[in-house]
């Protein structure tokens, strides 16, 4: 299939309906309005159903009963959209059913503006609502990687019963890059197994619910879930990492779109004999907590780069433990770092390590 | 020499109102920016308006420093507005409507029909004065890959601005990977859209890397070199580059970035 330019959250939208998934129930935000405003178009094109809902309140608990009769099913939104949606999120991870949800992050706290951020990292890993649980994040650094991620999350959904959740800055919504999709119906029709209401006649009735009066019944289905969460882990970390096969002296942690932007610092820094590595989380939770420990092993300091005021570094520092040399730069409020000021950061973070640059042309991959 | 190289630019007028029309991501930020800076470099006295009041980033206001510094006019909304998603429309863009003798007046529209509908509030006031209103096209966008697309919406585009479409602007490619097939077949789709459409193609627009490629020749439309301007934050500006002709202008692409 030929290449197609697409912005990012016109990509989303298409990879979901890839993925076999052709219901989609949200409301418009900045910058992720064009999800909706795709696939308001797209999906009656395809026998799908479109709903805008009278808000993100409603349009997750949608997802939560479209989700119930087993149906695939998507909604995406931005930062303050996300938090409105997250009670039903809880409640989807408690009755343990697939959905997928696509966060275009904006700037906050509250309303703050429509650039671009990564201030929801800690939202989506570890505090997206109330109770023990946990959903899948998955963080794209290109469009194309936006598509991909998309097709995984719904098949990971499926596969653990679980929330998944496309996170990424508004930048990688609005950005335009050229794509491509796989064939035709990745999507195979969801498999509604021995939870879906799909009418009770000749079997016995299921029933959806995440009220557990008897603390001994609600203990136990934690359990489970925690057990489930530990699968994960151990399954489905899954991460990127950019000049690491030779000696280096800095390991950059970045992910999404800010990694991009360090990956050409990286670059012109390794022409003036600079070493300098990156790694990348792809996903933040399970979060590579290992791997990284094995990267930054080769690296004398560590520097973590976000558009935030420090929030992967929480998993940077228990990844490496309390006497690692970290250094850190954000940006917030929608401004996004320059390859320039990443640059600097990089430089400084070096000075402290007492290297000096290796010969030019240093070794570099491709 | 021009930055442009050496294709022909004569198609571009050299005053009037332009308005710059199209789908969502068919280029037309690109286009209008690189217009501007193109008919400034000729001598005429430009005026852009971004009125743009759909897309929340990468809007013509984010090359306003490198305009500016070519002595472009850049209309857009004042103080933190410019970096909103609101639909303002600023007095000044009246004024704009009849430019001067000697004077362009280029509208930075925002996509789709939807886009266009701010374009119908000024109908009255052209009041049968002169004006272009060129639809761009990218074949490799979604929606605007066939003639039946392109002439949907181009007739959307119509009905919302109550303006009538005068001139195709060929812009297909796949930023960095475009290849000279992808011009020329944005080309021929543009040809089959001018014959049903009964509109000329105005120019053809081919990245600066691929402008002089031989294989364009076969265009029998101008071609316009573009230099890209509208650019992600991890890529940096032609101007970085080796560039004599052009200050050392970069249009930062979102929120100016710099430590507090």
């Amino acid at each position: 299939m030929a290449k197609v330019l697409m912005k990012g959250n016109e990509a989303i939208g298409e990879a979901a309906i890839r993925a076999g998934c052709v219901h989609f129930f949200g409301y418009p935000i900045t910058p992720q309005s064009e999800v909706p405003e795709y696939l308001a178009k797209r999906l009656p094109e395809v026998g799908g159903k479109f709903v805008q809902a009278e808000s993100e309140v409603a349009a997750s608990n949608m997802i939560y009963g479209a989700a119930g009769v087993g149906v695939r099913v998507l909604t995406t939104s931005s930062s303050p959209g996300i938090s409105l949606m997250s009670e039903a999120l809880s409640y989807i991870a408690a009755c343990e059913l697939p959905v997928v949800v696509v966060n275009v992050m904006r700037s906050g706290p509250g309303l703050g503006g429509i650039l671009p951020a990564q201030s929801d990292y800690l939202h989506a890993t570890k505090g997206t609502a109330h109770g023990d649980f946990k959903m899948i994040v998955l963080a794209p650094a290109s469009v194309q990687e936006a598509v991909n991620l998309v097709i995984l999350a719904f098949e990971l959904a499926e596969k653990y019963l679980n929330p998944v959740m496309v996170i990424g800055d508004g930048m990688i919504g609005q950005m335009m890059e050229p794509v491509e999709f796989p064939v035709e119906g990745v999507g195979k029709p969801l498999d509604p197994g021995n939870w879906a209401l799909t009418g009770c006649k000749g079997r016995g009735k299921r029933i959806i619910n995440s009220l557990y009066l008897d603390p001994e019944i609600c203990y136990r289905h934690n359990l489970k879930l925690t057990a489930k969460y530990e699968e994960i882990r151990k399954a489905e970390q899954r991460f990127d990492t950019y000049n690491t096969d030779g000696p280096y002296d800095l390991l950059v942690t970045a992910f999404g779109m800010t990694s991009r932007i360090a990956r050409t610092a990286i670059d012109e820094l390794a022409q003036e004999g600079q070493r300098v590595a990156l790694f990348r989380p792809i996903t933040l939770n399970p979060f590579p907590y290992e791997a990284l420990r094995a990267a930054a092993s080769k690296a004398k300091r560590v520097l973590d780069l976000e558009m935030n005021m420090g929030q992967m570094l929480q998993d940077v520092r228990m990844a490496l433990g309390p006497d690692a040399a970290i250094d850190f730069f954000g940006t917030a409020g929608g401004v996004v770092p320059s390859p320039d000021q990443c640059r600097e950061k990089m430089l400084e973070s070096i000075s402290k390590t007492g290297s000096r640059p290796k010969a030019k042309g240093a070794r570099r991959n491709p | 020499m021009s930055i442009y190289g050496a294709r022909a630019t004569d198609f571009l007028p050299s005053g009037g109102l332009v308005m710059v029309v199209g789908n969502y991501g068919s280029g037309k930020t690109e286009v209008a920016v690189n217009m501007a800076l193109r008919m400034s470099e000729r001598g005429a006295g430009v005026s852009i308006a971004d009125l743009d009041i759909v897309n929340p980033y990468f809007r013509c206001r984010e090359a306003r420093d490198l305009m500016e510094a070519h002595g472009i006019r850049v209309v857009i909304p004042p103080g933190a507005q410019v970096s909103g998603d609101l639909p303002i429309i600023l007095p000044e863009i009246k004024g704009m409507l009849r430019p001067a003798e000697g004077r362009a007046s280029i509208f930075d529209v925002g996509g789709d029909p939807v886009g266009a509908r701010v374009l119908s509030s000024f109908r009255e006031h052209l009041d049968g004065a002169p004006y272009e209103l060129w639809q761009v096209i990218n074949s490799r966008r979604p929606f605007t890959g066939d003639v039946a697309g392109c002439l949907r919406m181009r007739a959307e585009i119509e009905e919302s601005s109550r303006l009538k479409v005068t001139g195709l602007i060929a812009n297909s490619h796949l930023v960095g990977e475009t290849t000279t097939e992808v011009i020329l077949e944005g080309h021929r789709l543009a040809r089959e859209v001018s014959e049903a459409g009964k509109v000329p193609v105005v120019f053809v627009t081919a990245m600066a890397e691929l402008a002089d490629s031989p294989e364009l020749d076969a265009i029998d439309a101008p071609v316009f070199r573009i230099e890209r301007r509208m650019l992600p934050p991890w890529l940096r500006a032609c101007d970085e580059r080796e560039d004599p002709t052009m200050p050392a202008a970069r249009p930062v692409p979102l929120g100016r970035a710099r430590e507090f």
